[in-house]
């Protein structure tokens, strides 16, 4: 199968400072894939390198499987994180000019745009100036001319920030829908709750170095597993138990344990060890880390703040 | 690529033209000069002058001052009606009047004849019956001089208070509609035993008045030492109108001194023509790419187009602005010669004469194209390094005053028909090689240098497109941080 993106040991410096440091990963059709990171972590540098608006230094870059150029400008649609609009243009107009830019006849254009922005709530305005549309209309402008030509490869860059919550999920219908539809959707955010709702995978960057790849699932096992357990006896000396600590003391002897298994222990093997010793059980259930736990934990406080 | 380019042009293009400033700007020039000659009408002061005559001699030497005044208006509008019919070839209208001879300076007998032959008015009536339909109207100057009498204040005051009665006819008090009187000229009793005459004017006076004054006055007071010494009277006055008979040859009309000045009305306004619509041009050539950056487009827009395609298209838009708005002013002036049945064509049709070869039309156009985008070029790079028309200002300015004021003086300097060593310089400089040719090409130059600048003028533009193509590359994503002329400097030397 042919990857929608990949990078290869991608190196982009400025001046004296390393913003993008041999960072390889790869996005299949299909996919929604979270592009995780700190402001500053190099995730803009790299979407800008993906795009073909600035150039690696080293490395390679497979767009749809040639390198980054205008050629593929009609297979990709890109919402970046600072946007704007020709104040002068209608609604309409604007989403056409983009779509001519991207190869699109100006018929096809036109249709497609009326489309988009009749299923956005802005079939009224398809004629009015955009310095006459509100902050959450012309961010659906905004969004429609990234998918005008129902792009193959989706990029978007931070495409949560300033949005309104209707605005938010009309966003997050259009990704899941344009992966639906087959598109690679890559998306820049610093937001988990938003990658944790939305992606199929994941890259977690870090002073443009990657720190991890692969699927919620797999990073969330990157964290030793976290149990809330009610029994009478400790389970503290099970096999695999890092640590167990009594929260509560309930009746009849009952009590309430936080236990933390040890690094790359499976709580399934506890529970089998459980049952084998007969040890009685009224609740044994597993805290699901989120995201922003696991990011913590693999990338470290200081670029959580940053 | 070309396609993307064009796409970018057409937006460029309709975001000014959809714009008031663009259409204000547009009319600005054609409306100023349909009505430059109305507004003149009203608001000018007439050049006729009013003249008060103040006889206390007797009234004859007014009378023969007003005479002479009225002889020499005559004699005037005799002459423009002679070149009038000479240009026109209407002389068949009658032969025998003194406008149909073009070889001499028509003495005062036969000025008198064409006066009392009706003047102006009469000629002009022989003439209609054989002029053709697009032959355009003589119009008859207006006369320099008008008498005014004197008010009974002036009329009865005493000469050493003449001066004081005189003093509000001369300058009318603030807020007064009185027209101003221009000169009063007072001829005392003892006019002849003395030579004495007092002359008041509202400002310096003019040097051909104070002249007829003097000769009329000269006359009559040689006339009077001539008859007090023996001579009689009729030989006397005899003598005053004794003058010389002066053939006149003069070359054909658009020929001569003329010929220079014609030949270098188009390419002069021309240049004119180029450096005021890049004056009024320059600010919707930064908008666009100001926008870009000021309203977070930029990324977007190069997500779709390179940088290189971006740059030629706004270059292609904003030249194509500066290009329709002189195309329009052109079709105006094309539409005013027709509306004006031919009276424009008279003075455009002798000026287009001289450049009506391929080869002229092709080089004025070729300058005044490249003129255009080695300008453009600038403003647009200016645009991508501001965040806001206010920043972008800060440097439009400057280059304006660089580009403008050299060109001006050298525009007046060529019209002056000035040939010295700046204009040379000039011609040579790329930023002003468009310019200094375009108003050169009618003062004749040689076409080893016409070859010569355009050649460096392409060269140029070339160099332009890749040195300032760099900083326009280099400064699109850089916002929020003012960019100096060394930096610009670098930017240039750092190959992309």
């Amino acid at each position: 199968m042919q990857h929608a993106l990949r990078l290869d040991g991608v190196v982009k410096r400025f001046g004296t400072m390393t913003a993008v440091d041999g960072l390889s990963f790869t996005v299949a059709p299909g996919e929604v894939f979270g592009f995780l990171g700190g402001n500053g972590a190099g995730k803009t540098t790299s979407l800008r390198m993906v795009l073909d608006i600035i150039r690696p230094d080293a490395g390679e870059i497979a767009v749809l499987g040639k390198p980054p150029g205008r050629e593929a400008s009609g297979r990709l649609g890109f919402l970046p994180e600072e946007r704007g609009l020709y104040r002068s243009m209608t609604a309409l107009d604007t989403v056409v000019y983009f779509g001519r830019l991207k190869g699109m006849s100006a018929a096809d254009a036109r249709a497609r745009g009326r489309t988009l922005l009749e299923r956005f709530g802005l079939g009224a305005n398809l004629k009015t100036g955009v310095d006459k549309l509100s902050k959450g209309m012309a961010q659906k402008v905004q969004l429609a001319t990234a998918v005008v030509n129902a792009p193959e490869l989706l990029i978007l860059d931070e495409p949560f920030s300033g949005l309104d919550p209707v605005n938010q999920g009309l966003l997050e219908d259009e990704i899941v829908a344009a992966a639906k539809g087959g598109a690679a959707v890559v998306f820049s955010t610093h937001v988990m709750q938003h990658a944790e709702r939305l992606c199929d995978r994941l890259l977690l960057l870090a002073k443009g170095r990657k720190r991890f790849e692969g699927t919620q699932d797999a990073a969330r096992a990157t964290l030793p597993a976290r149990l809330d357990v009610v029994s009478r006896q400790s389970p503290a000396a099970l096999d695999g138990v890092a640590s167990a600590t009594v929260t509560a003391m309930l009746d009849d002897g009952w009590s309430a344990w936080d236990v933390r298994l040890a690094p790359g222990r499976d709580p399934a093997d506890l529970l089998q060890s459980c049952t084998e010793r007969g040890m009685p059980l009224r609740r044994f259930e597993q805290h699901r880390p989120g995201l922003h736990d696991v990011f913590l934990h693999i990338v470290g406080p200081s670029e959580v703040q940053s | 690529m070309i396609e993307r380019i064009l796409i970018v042009a057409g937006r460029e293009f309709r975001q000014i033209a959809a714009t008031r400033s663009f259409w204000i700007t547009l009319l600005i020039l054609p409306l100023a000069f349909a009505m430059g000659p109305i507004a003149s009408r009203f608001l000018d002061k007439s050049d006729t002058d009013r003249v008060m005559l103040i006889d206390r001699a007797g009234g004859g030497t007014a009378k023969a001052i007003a005479d002479r005044l009225t002889l020499e208006e005559q004699r005037r509008v005799l002459t423009a009606l002679s070149r009038y019919v000479e240009s026109h070839h209407l002389e068949a209208a009658d032969p025998a009047a003194p406008w149909a001879s073009h070889d001499r300076w028509y003495g005062d007998a036969e000025v008198a004849r064409f006066a009392a032959d009706g003047g102006a008015k009469a000629a002009i009536a022989r003439i209609a019956r054989i002029k053709r339909g697009d032959t355009p109207a003589f119009d008859i100057p207006d006369p320099f001089y008008t008498i005014v009498p004197p008010p009974p204040a002036v009329a009865t005051a005493s000469p050493a208070a003449i001066g004081r009665t005189l003093e509000p006819l001369l300058r009318p008090a603030e807020g007064s509609k009185a027209k101003p009187l221009d000169y009063a000229v007072f001829i005392p009793a003892d006019f002849g035993r003395s030579p004495a005459v007092r002359l008041w004017a509202n400002g310096a006076p003019a040097p051909a008045f104070v002249a007829t004054l003097q000769q009329l006055l000269g006359q009559d007071l040689r006339q009077r030492f001539l008859t007090a010494n023996g001579v009689s009277p009729a030989v006397a006055v005899a003598s005053t109108t004794i003058a010389p008979a002066i053939a006149v040859v003069v070359p054909p009309r658009g020929s001569g001194r003329e010929r220079v000045l014609i030949r270098s009305i188009l390419p002069l306004a021309c240049a004119y023509i180029l450096l005021m619509s890049l004056i009024l041009s320059g600010s919707w050539m930064l908008q666009g790419s100001v926008e870009e950056r000021g309203n977070k487009l930029i990324e977007t827009v190069l997500a779709c187009v390179s940088p290189n395609e971006l740059m030629y298209g706004k270059l292609i838009g904003t030249v194509g602005i500066g290009l329709s708005m002189v195309a329009t002013w052109a079709i105006c002036g094309l539409v005013a010669a027709f509306a004006t049945h031919g009276a424009i064509a008279e003075i455009i049709r002798p000026a287009l004469e001289p450049v009506s070869s391929f080869g002229a039309i092709a080089t004025i156009l070729y300058f005044f194209t490249a003129g255009y985008i080695l300008v453009a070029m600038i403003f647009l790079v200016i645009g991508s390094m501001s965040d806001s028309m206010r920043d972008a200002q800060g440097y439009l300015t400057p280059v304006l005053m660089v580009i403008m004021i050299p060109v001006t003086i050298l525009v007046q300097a060529v019209l002056r028909g000035a040939t010295g060593t700046a204009i040379e310089v000039l011609t040579w400089i790329p930023i002003y090689t468009p310019f200094a040719v375009l108003a050169r090409l009618g003062s004749g130059m040689p076409l080893w240098q016409i070859w010569a600048t355009g050649a460096l003028t392409a060269a140029f533009i070339a160099l332009e497109v890749v040195l300032l193509g760099r900083v326009f590359r280099a400064t699109l994503l850089a916002s929020g941080q003012r960019i100096g002329l060394k930096q610009v400097v670098g930017l240039m030397r750092r190959a992309d």
